[in-house]
């Protein structure tokens, strides 16, 4: 077994190794496909590359790794429950259109126009992201606007290392503004109970209900804790089952891949904020239990404010960039007439993070 | 569960390397013959006094010559040496051994020892990259606060390597011949790591020759690849100052799947990844001995700022190398700190 998959790596290795002198010796071909096939052999194979300068021996850890992790937890994290809970047919789709949208046509688009030397696996990440915020009955052609801004948004920016906010929350805010009433409706209802392979693939009948934060705003009712944590409540296809992006978090956490002060900072201060309003001004409130497992708050502080670019580098900062965006979403569920606003806080805070950086540095190291 | 466990304090604060690339010697010390002009040993003895002297018993480097190899299970012969050193050379002076925790037996035997002496005293220490610089040995065991590059025999501190003790009272105080030196090899470029008995003088092309695997490219660093020199001129000499050789395979080719195999691919020059922009992951941070923020630097040098980064305490840092050894963005940053140095 280990031997034929020897045979076959070394098989396509070479046949890798042709294809790129072969590039390399036509220019033509090289001006359309070279930096594609760049981009493309950089997600199969290593680089060439070595160390020229002291440390001449690098951690194993690179860019690849760090996305790959977490790509692998989003898709426990929200994938795999998404399709117990609404179906194969409802998800999937949703992640193929995203992708192609996404890393095949624009990004791929960018690349030859652009020149880039690689696809950045950063736009995977986005493009995972688009169909967790957005609810499971939204059209597909929704999806593919949203990832197709996101990847756009980003690839103008410059890419991995130089957002300034998060692009997925970029989109999501464009779709926002331009597409009001189809994100905010068709909440489906989960499927609960022993699954069948037809619920594993349809779903249960699209029967929609408000989300618990506008049930909340409407009616003040409070849906029981133990379905939001476990998913069996309505909301955005991604947020609901809130037990495994804890448990993938926590893994995320652990790998170092995100920086455990800001989940931490961001649901401790969601925590203590909503109690404060809670005892102060009473029952018109949201409590605070609910506030941290309703809406997409799990979602939004272990996956999305954790993105390391959008924070700020220093680790003073990161608690600070938290406390706020846990304070601006409090306010905003409380006093707004919007139910929910993890998207607008975490945007808003990517923003104040650069002067909260260099605040911080100036600080710090003052003479 | 033992895997988990080691992994946890790895990365904390400095790198304990010993656990992240164990490196096995084998037993037998193996003689390099060599019969051209060769160095010998001289101690340029410091003409100021000396308060202290701090010996290492505690290598944090997985390829630095292990303490076995040079006490070969009599620690208190060792010892007696250091005190016949002490009162014929330093006799006004204190002695700091230091010596792995790990290592209870000879903790034991150093502590025995020590009762009896009131000029002794033991240290022990985590066996973590960087913690023998002079610098952070010099804070963690008297306490002082040095600069970089600052020569310690200015505040009448000396650093003796083990073998230049045995060194000193072989030649100056027994008159004996001393004009070998223990040298280990290692690496991914190597049929076997190996302790080899070296004259210093001789041509390190003369002492890799029988070990060096037949058919890949490789290169050679002198004091371990972390903070070492690399050797361009095999012909090169080595001489009493080299501490150990490391020769790594140079992965210059591409691997399909290196995310599958990540331990095989471990310990060559590969750089394991391409350069990218700092994504702010903090890695550096957390590794970093002594609390800098190594990516700052680097924001700084690519706007072209240099000068702004003294601003953020950069002379503080020790050149551990550790900042560029972890950055999953492959960045150059011990060359940037370099850089902004000069």
């Amino acid at each position: 077994m280990k031997k034929t998959f020897k045979n076959i790596e070394t098989i396509f290795n070479k046949s890798l190794n042709s294809i790129e002198t072969f590039i390399q010796s036509h220019p033509k071909v090289n001006f359309l496909f070279g930096a594609l096939f760049e981009a493309a052999d950089g997600l199969i194979r290593s680089t060439k590359d070595t160390a020229k300068n002291p440390p001449f021996i690098r951690s194993s850890m690179d860019v690849k790794q760090y996305m790959g992790g977490i790509l692998v937890a989003l898709f426990f994290g929200w994938v795999v429950p998404a399709i117990y809970f609404y179906g194969f047919m409802c998800v999937v789709p949703k992640l193929i259109v995203s992708f192609v949208v996404g890393v095949f046509i624009v990004d791929v688009l960018w690349v030859i126009l652009a020149r880039e030397e690689r696809i950045n696996e950063g736009g995977f990440v986005t493009c995972l992201f688009i169909p967790a915020f957005l609810p499971p009955q939204v059209p597909l052609w929704l999806i593919g606007v949203g990832a197709g801004i996101s990847i756009l948004f980003r690839n103008i920016l410059g890419g991995v290392g130089h957002n300034l906010v998060n692009p997925a929350l970029f989109g999501r805010l464009m779709l926002t503004i331009c597409f009001p009433t189809m994100v905010v409706s068709g909440w489906q209802e989960p499927f609960t109970g022993i699954p069948t392979i037809e619920s594993l693939m349809y779903g249960v009948d699209a029967v929609t209900h408000a989300t618990p934060l506008i049930v909340f705003k409407e009616t003040g009712e409070v849906t029981s804790y133990l379905s939001l944590l476990f998913g069996a409540s309505t909301g955005s296809l991604g947020e609901t089952c809130r037990i495994s992006l804890i448990i993938t978090g926590i893994w995320l956490c652990k790998k170092r891949i995100a920086n455990w002060r800001i989940p931490v900072a961001y649901l401790g201060s969601v925590f203590l904020f909503a109690a404060l309003f809670y005892l102060i001004l009473g029952k018109a409130m949201v409590p605070p239990m609910f506030q941290l497992l309703s809406g997409g708050l799990i979602f939004g502080a272990f996956f999305m404010a954790t993105d390391p670019i959008t924070t700020t580098y220093s680790q003073t900062g990161k608690w600070i960039f938290s406390i706020g965006c846990g304070f601006i979403t409090v306010v905003i569920r409380n006093f707004s007439p919007i139910p929910e606003g993890v998207m607008y806080a975490i945007l808003f805070m990517n923003l104040i993070g650069v002067p909260i950086q260099s605040i911080i540095l100036k600080l710090k190291y003052r003479t | 569960m033992i895997e988990k466990k080691k992994n946890k304090k790895v990365y904390k604060k400095g790198l304990n390397l010993l656990e992240a690339y164990p490196i096995k010697f084998s037993e037998s010390v193996v003689f390099v013959k060599y019969d051209g002009p060769v160095d010998n040993f001289s101690f340029p003895f410091p003409d100021k006094k000396v308060e202290h002297i701090i010996v290492n018993l505690c290598p944090t480097e997985p390829w630095a010559l292990p303490t076995r190899a040079i006490l070969k299970n009599e620690t208190p012969d060792f010892l007696n040496k250091l005190e016949a050193v002490r009162t014929e050379y330093f006799p006004d002076s204190h002695c700091h051994v230091v010596v792995n925790h790990q290592e209870s037996s000879l903790v034991n035997e150093a502590e025995r020892y020590k009762s009896q002496k009131d000029w002794l005293s033991i240290h022990t220490m985590e066996p973590v990259y960087p913690y023998d610089t002079p610098v952070l040995i010099v804070k963690n065991i008297l306490g002082l606060d040095i600069a970089f590059g600052q020569n310690t025999i200015e505040l009448g501190i000396l650093l003796l390597d083990p073998q230049t003790i045995t060194g000193i009272f072989e030649y100056y105080i027994q008159k004996n011949e001393f004009n070998t030196r223990l040298i280990p090899i290692s690496g991914t470029g190597l049929n076997e790591n190996k302790i080899l008995k070296v004259r210093p003088g001789t041509p390190v092309e003369r002492i890799l020759e029988t070990h060096v695997k037949a058919g890949i490219k490789y290169r050679v660093f002198l004091d371990g690849p972390l903070n070492g020199t690399e050797v361009e001129d095999l012909t090169q000499k080595i001489d009493w100052s080299v501490k150990n050789i490391v020769v790594l395979e140079e992965r210059d080719y591409k691997t399909p799947f290196p995310y599958l195999k990540v331990n095989k691919l471990l310990f060559t020059t590969s750089l394991m990844g391409e350069l990218r922009r700092c994504v702010y992951c903090n890695f550096c941070d957390d590794i970093c001995p002594v609390n800098l923020e190594p990516a700052l630097y680097w924001h700084c040098y690519t706007r072209g700022e240099k000068h702004k980064a003294r601003l953020y305490a950069l002379e503080k840092c020790i050149e551990c190398g550790l900042c560029s050894f972890i950055c999953p963005s492959k960045l150059e940053l011990l060359h940037v700190i370099r850089e902004c140095k000069s």
